[in-house]
């Protein structure tokens, strides 16, 4: 009785949900192949053409569009998320092995990390910028202050997925290379993180992609053009006007970032069949 | 001679206020095979923590030949630990989990390969040496987790339930090869348990634990003849217990005044006259004696020790025979004898005594 009324309206309740997640972007995806250089960011698509793709890459004669200034900006962000990436990954995996036994005051280490991801970006990057300009007297740039703070934003989220790895990690294994007379360094190296690595990799992603496409901590924490990251430079070009190569850039990154899921996907599937395969095995015997 | 391993006034405080442990006295000779055995919750586990080193200690102080290791690492540990789930590495071939230890030492290849191959060898694992050991049964791995142990040479190997999760035909095989293995190496094993039969086949000595204290540490059949507490007395074996008020403890034995009468039986413990205590009547000391038994003859060997009982239950299984007799209170107490001993004269529904000799039972207080 009731499935009859609620399954229709979930159904549409979904359909309208995978509209608006994905109808921009097939938007964005249609517009990118706009005729070059007059077509604009509307529709009718004058003529299909894969001009806009050629503009981003320079392979285009010049034209009164300036090419998207991302160049500079996209290796920026890239480095910037991969620096985020390893440094927010390993602090996330030690003090996440901290937290494994408790400690005075841990209850309060706790929130102060995830503290970097409940604040407001917007606060954060200006308190940051303020600190910088005001206090400590130096100058911002995308590789310090901006780092500084995309590592307090998304160290907590790698805290936060290697602390319910470890948590249920089944730390006998461990003890049983410390009895074979292992020390604890090399049991974490040749025991501890090999299993532990599909989290890691989770981790990684997390910071990587948050660290990527995070707009307001580097609006204000980084510095001047110089020091754009890509999601500024993205911005900045809205400003003046927009042309069709944006979208062609967008739909770029999107399979940019596909990609990387891919890799990540694949990897994660290979060891999770891996424990699957072990728990299978364990059950039978 | 310095013990291999000594407890002395062990004691273990968790941080939640759980005393687990309290009190803990124990020497072990080298080479001796060492049990633990007691109820779920007892603090056998967390003792044997405490002396591989994944457990502070809270009080006390461990020795391990003389010198006292209490802070001492666990990898610095001359000891070894098979966990009841074997721990194995599961990211490691069985090869690469015995050879682990031996590797990260910094053994040269070649020794460490003749080493690894003789234990391989002689736990019969060559056949699955490549294999990951998830994929093995129970048993294997279980000799995987002795060979890992046993291939770096632990001076003391310690062991909780390591039989625990194996059916009861593969623990009794790994039971004697374990048994065979610990007298071939000379190592001091220490074995935790709560199955009677396996403390009793494998062990020298065996420490009973109650609510984290020892109750009694005797060979095996010391723990059958002569159990020291209460606690003991109901955990192992069969025994009678008989309730009374301590009479006189002037002569050979104790006596002590009964609703079956006056009965004698060893002292034990600091008693007093009018103290209240049980005499502990184990099921091997019951005699069954007809009740045509010339009494004066019967007194010379039993003393007072009879009490009038019905054979409720009598059946010779080969040339064993079962009897359950029941005492005047209602106790029924099982005893098996050689059939010719009781020469056939014994049926369900007979009257007889039973009657034992005062220095095969205990009197132990309340
Ligand atoms: N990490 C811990 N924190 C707090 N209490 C604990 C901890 N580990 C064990 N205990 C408690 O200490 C007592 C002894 O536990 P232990 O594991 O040593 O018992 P055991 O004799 O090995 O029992 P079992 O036969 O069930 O394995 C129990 O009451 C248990 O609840
Ligand atoms: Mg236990």
């Amino acid at each position: 009785m009731e499935s009859r009324v609620l399954k229709p309206m979930l159904a549409v309740y979904v359909v309208a949900f995978i509209l608006f997640l994905y109808g921009p972007f097939f938007v964005l995806w249609i517009l990118s192949f706009q005729q070059g250089p007059d077509g604009g960011p509307q529709f009718p698509i004058t003529e299909w053409s894969t001009y806009w793709y050629r503009q981003i890459f320079g392979l285009t004669p010049p034209s009164r569009i300036a090419p998207l200034p991302v160049g500079e900006a996209l290796v920026r962000s890239l480095i910037l998320a991969f620096m985020t990436m390893v440094t927010s990954t390993v602090l996330g995996v030690m003090s996440a092995q901290a937290f494994r036994r408790k400690f005075r005051g841990s209850g309060f280490v706790f929130y102060l990390i995830v503290l970097g991801m409940m604040v407001p970006g917007v606060l954060t990057g200006l308190g940051t910028s303020l600190l910088a300009n005001n206090v400590f007297e130096i100058t911002r740039h995308w590789y310090t202050t901006a780092f500084a703070t995309h590592v307090a934003y998304t160290f907590p989220f790698a805290f936060l997925v290697m602390l319910a790895i470890l948590n249920r990690f089944d730390s006998s294994v461990e003890e049983a290379a410390w009895s074979l007379g292992v020390s604890p360094w090399k049991t974490f190296r040749k025991v501890t993180f090999p299993l532990i690595f599909p989290g890691v990799l989770s981790a990684m992603l997390f910071a990587f992609t948050l660290s990527f496409d995070e707009f307001p901590r580097s609006l204000f924490a980084a510095g001047g053009t110089e020091d754009q990251t890509l999601p500024l430079a993205i911005y900045g070009t809205f400003s003046v006007e927009i042309h069709p190569n944006i979208f062609a850039f967008g739909v770029l990154t999107t399979l940019f970032s596909f990609a990387l899921l891919s890799v990540y996907g694949i990897l994660m599937g290979l060891s999770v069949r891996r424990a699957r395969k072990l728990a299978m095995q364990e059950e039978i015997a | 001679m310095a013990y291999d391993l000594q407890l002395s006034h062990i004691g273990k405080v968790y941080d939640n206020g759980t005393p687990a442990v309290i009190d803990f006295n124990l020497d072990v000779d080298k080479g001796e095979f060492i049990a633990f055995l007691g109820p779920s919750g007892c603090g056998k586990t967390t003792t044997l923590r405490m002396i591989a080193g994944f457990e502070t200690i809270t009080s006390g102080d461990l020795l391990i030949r003389g010198s006292r290791i209490n802070d001492l690492l666990p990898e610095k540990r001359p000891t070894s630990m098979i966990f009841q789930n074997y721990a194995l590495f599961p990211h490691m071939n069985v090869r690469q989990n015995i050879r682990f230890g031996l590797e990260v030492k910094g053994m040269a290849a070649a020794e460490a390969d003749r080493k690894v191959d003789r234990i391989i060898d002689k736990l019969g694992l060559t056949d699955v040496a490549t294999m990951r050991p998830n994929r093995l049964s129970g048993g294997q791995r279980q000799r995987i987790a002795l060979a890992r142990s046993l291939v770096v040479e632990p001076d003391i190997l310690l062991l909780d339930e390591p039989l625990g999760a194996l059916d009861a035909n593969l623990r009794k095989s790994i039971q004697n090869e374990l048994k065979l293995l610990q007298r071939e190496l000379g190592i001091t094993f220490v074995f935790v348990t709560h199955a009677q039969s396996e403390a009793l086949a494998l062990s020298d000595r065996i420490v009973v634990m109650n609510a984290g204290r020892v109750e009694q540490i005797s060979p095996p059949r010391e723990l059958y003849t002569r159990p020291q507490s209460l606690f003991v007395s109901r955990f192992i074996g069969a025994n009678t217990l008989i309730p009374g008020v301590v009479k006189d403890l002037a002569g050979e034995g104790v006596t002590l005044d009964t609703a079956f009468g006056i009965l004698t039986g060893e002292k034990h413990d600091r008693l007093a006259s009018g103290d209240k205590a049980s005499l502990i009547l184990p099921a091997e000391a019951v005699d069954i004696l007809p009740a045509n038994v010339a009494p004066e003859e019967a007194r010379k060997t039993y003393g007072t020790n009879m009490i009038p009982c019905q054979i409720t239950r009598a059946q010779l299984i080969g040339h064993i025979l079962q009897m359950g007799v029941q005492l005047p209170n209602g106790d029924v107490i099982a005893v098996e004898g050689h059939a010719d001993k009781y020469r056939g004269q014994f049926a369900a529904g007979a009257q007889a005594f039973v009657a034992w000799q005062a220095p095969r039972s205990t009197v132990i207080k309340h």
